[in-house]
């Protein structure tokens, strides 16, 4: 029991980062599973989110609000911006895209450095939220908790609509056979532009809600997009469900395994990934015949 | 006189020709630069290989890069400083490490393939920095000992024998990738790039070819790798980042993706690029290599080649 | 096989006379222009850093008529990035190709580790003005130091904890050449004043740079043992994530002490959370001397935001150190490094907003050390002075 006391903070800790990468990991595998879109300026849409918020906090609650709000729509601007960049190089292979939104991360994050100081900002929270709460017996942070909650209705709430809407059903769908969207006769330039505006969002929203935890920079940004990265793998390629699982070990992988294994918990990603690649054989990975 | 001059070997002998003369050009730090922009080459090359001849666009070669530049280290640092064993150690230990990734990589196509390799090259990264008694963590290698490049030869200390030594390695390298894509197993691969059902349809072992060029993309990798610890003589995590994966399949691109002279020249030019800004807008390299990713795969989608052919520089190659 | 050769052949062609065109030499500085390196970060976790050692410098050069010694400067900057990856090829750079004939700045005591042994091979001086390695005593020539030796914080405050804390203290920094200068100096002084550690393993407790942002786990780890108080040293965007997370954890009752924490922008950043932090330094802007009050006007006046940091002092301090070296050497004859070194190795007193200082048999300065709390000062956080601690360097 005192073992569980002990550890207790990096579990919550882990929980909490989880959920942030939870939220920006499904736009990062909805883009690839619906879109087949690898998008590496996936990171710097959180970035935007982040610095979003910081504009529009101001201590109240109302701000917080605000804040949620301007990043999602910053992120979905963003992400549909992405999609117009990236439709001209229709039948030029997942090569360009990559290199294409790279580049883009590039010059925007580079920019928003540029435009906000290299300095660290953070939103500005109301006071009560800013005074450590006791949670069974241990100290946290007010905001983290109240960031568990969001995150965990936000995924609920995502879950709700990938598995009981309509709109859901069809990106099932789609994640499944993406010829399915040429053959209901749905717009595929509409689709893109769609799922990456959503991905966009979800991303920029993370970046608003997570920017007190993990603020706004370019370091943030790269270890977002990898950390996504790897939950993408190991959850599944498309899979909202598999991300979810993945994205809480790799919470506590950030934590806890800091905490037991502090000289081995980098290896602990690439070990979860080459075991996710070798037990399972998941037909998506073996998407044959279609070169770049 | 004009087939002269589309001859091929005479440009070649004359670039390289003119490569070799440059230390007396040019000032140490150039040089220097030179040596290590020679190494990223040969990781372009590596690059190429892939990408050209096998269809199999990588964003994580510095992996096998990485297994290579760690391999001449720890050498280095055990008192074995000979070219020979170095670059064959090099190598072979690049080459282990992709034979042992590879079957579950190759099996993996289009954006997944990306993804994965990706995720490999980061990891690697990652692991190179954590793991300190080799890498030395952020801090670096430390002053390793010059390379000697052969028995009762003196090593390699001034910047013109480094750079000579490096660009011979290189030469000798590329030639050898580019007899190898010439081969039969290279015509081969090159069937699966362009036709795989066809081929698998006619009972070729497609994995096995695939995994073949993985691996001696790798070897190319892992002695490019080897040739930078003999440049720089300090090694850090950071020189096998996601963004020099990204840096050279960009040159790759530039460079026109099949053509190993070209992964060679366009990573020349993307790294001198790099350089220039670092030195002239200090602080604002990642933004102008961002506008320069955009660019080019907006403006260049055959590669420096295809807008030499634009601008009516040379003859329209045959459909591809 | 297709045809691929001649379009192999005008890239290599192009290849090498855009090298050769590349690598002309460019303007040559006229003969009374004293070229200067200046190495700082423009990128990464020290960016904040490197901005105020740019701002020092730059601004005793604009106060003093663009000139040090009486010649015209040209100063070229260079980024110094995370380390030695970027800043040694920005070194050879500015040495091999641009002939500076002195190299200044340098934030990171890993790249001052590297580019000090380069430097010492081609006989240009460096005058460094941010964190130091510990030196082979007996191969310092050419090498000086206007700030600190990155063990002296801790062994500057090391006595004081031993003396004034009931219990041990827990020490954890940043696992780099840096963070393990500045935590020995710590706690081998510590250790020999009497003190104990509460770590459980009895040494340091290093955390990886720089990718770690969350500190919390280690905070509740310290908060379950005994410790007095923490001590550690963090810059940077470390420092504020070290310190607002601090403030909101288990261990927030700790008392915090370390060096650099609360330093510049950092500060800023923290806001309330970084009230009543302690930190160890060579200067606080609050210092009364004529130096100091000249300098923090220049500063204000300039347009240069809040109140000066030590990193901005140390760089100025370095322009000073070489405006004098400089003048030193007669009007007709050339400034080469050999006779910046020269002159500067006969410099006395340096008068500067930390006090007046000089060089050490270790070429680095004979300076006091200061106790400082980050306390309300009128509307704003500061660093204020509340004790003098040891004069180091001798």
């Amino acid at each position: 029991m005192d073992l569980l006391d002990a550890y207790l903070p990096h579990v919550i800790g882990g929980v909490t980062y989880g959920l942030l990468l939870f939220t920006v990991a499904s736009g990062l595998t909805l883009a690839f599973g619906v879109a087949d879109v690898l998008n590496l300026a996936h990171g710097t849409v959180f970035m935007v989110g982040g610095y979003a918020a910081y504009l529009v906090t101001d201590g109240s609650w109302w701000g917080l609000v605000l804040a949620a709000l301007a990043g999602t729509a910053a992120g979905a601007v963003f992400g549909g911006a992405l999609s117009g960049a990236i439709m001209p190089l229709a039948g030029r292979g997942h090569m360009m895209q990559a290199l294409l939104t790279f580049g883009v991360s590039m010059v925007v994050g580079n920019l928003l450095v540029q435009v906000f100081g290299s300095a660290e900002l953070r939103p500005d929270l109301p006071d009560v939220l800013e005074q450590p709460v006791v949670f069974l017996g241990h100290n946290y942070p007010a905001y983290h908790l109240l960031f568990i909650g969001a995150a965990g209705l936000l995924a609920a709430a995502g879950w709700l609509v990938v598995t009981r809407s309509r709109v859901g059903a069809l990106v099932r769908a789609m994640v499944d056979d993406q010829d399915m969207v040429a053959a209901l006769g749905v717009n595929p330039k509409l689709v893109l532009a769609g799922v990456l505006a959503v991905a966009g969002a979800l991303a920029g929203l993370a970046g608003a809600l997570g920017a007190p935890i993990l603020g706004p920079s370019l370091h943030a940004a790269n270890t977002v997009l990898l950390q996504s990265l790897v939950i993408v793998v190991v959850g599944g390629l498309g899979s909202i469900g598999g991300a979810f699982v993945a994205a809480l070990l790799v919470g506590q992988v950030h934590t806890l395994g800091v905490a037991l294994a502090p000289e081995w918990s980098p290896y602990l990603l690439f070990a979860a990934m080459a075991v996710a690649l070798l037990v399972r054989r998941p037909p998506q990975l073996l998407v044959g015949g279609r070169t770049t | 006189m004009t087939r002269l001059l589309l001859d091929t070997r005479v440009w070649t002998a004359l670039a390289v020709a003119a490569l070799a003369a440059l230390p007396f050009a040019v000032d140490a730090y150039t040089l220097s630069s030179l040596s290590g922009i020679i190494s990223l080459g040969l990781l372009a090359v590596s690059v190429a290989v892939l990408t050209g001849t096998a269809g199999l666009p990588s964003l994580g070669q510095v992996a096998p890069y990485a297994f290579g530049m760690y391999t001449t280290v720890v050498l280095i640092r055990a008192g074995v400083t000979e070219a020979p064993v170095l670059l064959l150690a090099s190598g072979a230990a690049a080459a282990v490490f992709c034979a042992v990734i590879g079957p579950a990589v190759v099996r993996t196509r289009g954006v997944v393939f990306l993804m994965l390799t990706l995720a490999v090259g980061e990891l690697t990264a990652q692991a190179a920095q954590q793991w300190k008694a080799v890498s030395g963590g952020t801090d670096g290698s430390g002053r390793l000992d010059p390379t000697v490049p052969f028995w009762g030869l003196e090593p390699l200390v001034d910047e013109p024998a480094v750079y000579w030594y490096c660009l011979a390695v290189a030469v000798v390298v590329t030639a050898l990738a580019g007899w190898a894509a010439r081969s039969t197993p290279g015509s081969l691969v090159r069937g699966v790039r362009d036709n795989e059902a066809r081929m698998r349809a006619d009972g070729h072992r497609v994995g096995a070819y695939l995994l073949g060029v993985f691996v001696f993309a790798g070897m190319i990798a892992g002695i490019g790798g080897s040739l930078l610890v003999t440049s720089q003589r300090m090694v850090f995590p950071s020189d096998v980042s996601f963004s020099i994966s990204a840096l050279v399949l960009m040159a790759v691109v530039i460079g026109g993706a099949a053509s190993l002279g070209g992964a060679l020249v366009g990573a020349g030019a993307v790294i001198l690029l790099r350089d220039w800004t670092a030195a002239y807008l200090p602080g604002q390299g990642p933004l102008v290599l961002g506008a320069l990713f955009i660019a080019a795969v907006y403006l260049m989608p055959g590669g420096l080649a295809g807008v030499l052919e634009r601008i009516g520089l040379r003859r329209r190659k045959e459909a591809t | 096989m297709k045809h691929r050769l001649p379009r192999r052949a005008l890239l290599l062609g192009t290849a090498a006379g855009l090298v050769l065109t590349g690598c002309t030499a460019d303007d040559g500085a006229s003969a009374d222009t004293v070229k200067i390196g200046l190495i700082v970060p423009q990128t990464g976790v020290y960016e904040e850093v490197g901005n105020d050692m740019r701002a020092g410098f730059e601004l005793y050069l604009e106060t003093h008529n663009n000139e040090l010694g009486g010649r015209k400067v040209e100063l070229l900057v260079g980024d110094e990035g995370d380390g030695p990856a970027t800043s040694y090829d920005v070194a050879s750079r500015f040495v091999q190709q641009d002939e500076v004939v002195a190299l200044t700045g340098i934030a990171s005591g890993a790249s001052y580790a590297e580019i000090s042994v380069f430097a010492q091979e081609q006989g240009v001086p460096l005058i460094g003005s941010g964190g130091r390695p510990t030196l082979d005593p007996d191969q310092l020539e050419g090498l000086w130091h206007t700030s600190w030796i990155s063990e002296e914080n801790g062994t500057a405050i090391a006595p004081y904890m031993a003396e004034n804390l009931d219990g041990p203290v827990y020490a954890i920094g940043p696992d780099y050449q840096g963070g393990h200068d500045q935590l020995r100096g710590f706690t081998e002084n510590f250790l020999e004043a009497g003190g104990t550690l509460a770590n459980p393993t009895g040494e340091t407790t290093w955390t990886k740079f720089p990718d770690t942002d969350n500190f919390l786990p280690y905070f509740t780890e310290i908060a379950q043992t005994d410790a007095a108080a923490i001590y550690t040293f963090y810059a940077g965007a470390a420092a504020v994530n070290f310190v607002q997370q601090w403030a909101q954890s288990d261990a927030k009752d700790i008392p915090l002490y370390g060096a650099f924490l609360t330093e510049g922008s950092a500060l800023t950043a923290q806001g309330d959370a970084a009230e009543g932090v302690y930190t160890v330094m060579n200067y606080s802007a609050d210092l009364d001397n004529a130096a100091n009050r000249e300098f923090v006007s220049e500063w204000t006046a300039a347009g240069l935001t809040g109140q000066p940091s030590l990193y901005a002092m140390c760089s100025w301090d370095a322009a000073s150190v070489l405006d004098q070296a400089i003048a030193s050497i007669p009007a007709g004859e050339e400034v080469t490094s050999e006779a910046i070194n020269a002159a500067v190795a006969e410099l006395g007193e340096i008068d500067s907003p930390r006090g007046p200082w000089r060089f050490s048999d270790t070429h680095a300065p004979v300076q006091r050390w200061y106790l400082r709390q980050v306390q309300l000062d009128g509307q704003q956080l500061s660093n204020v002075v509340i004790q003098e601690l040891a004069t180091l360097g001798d």
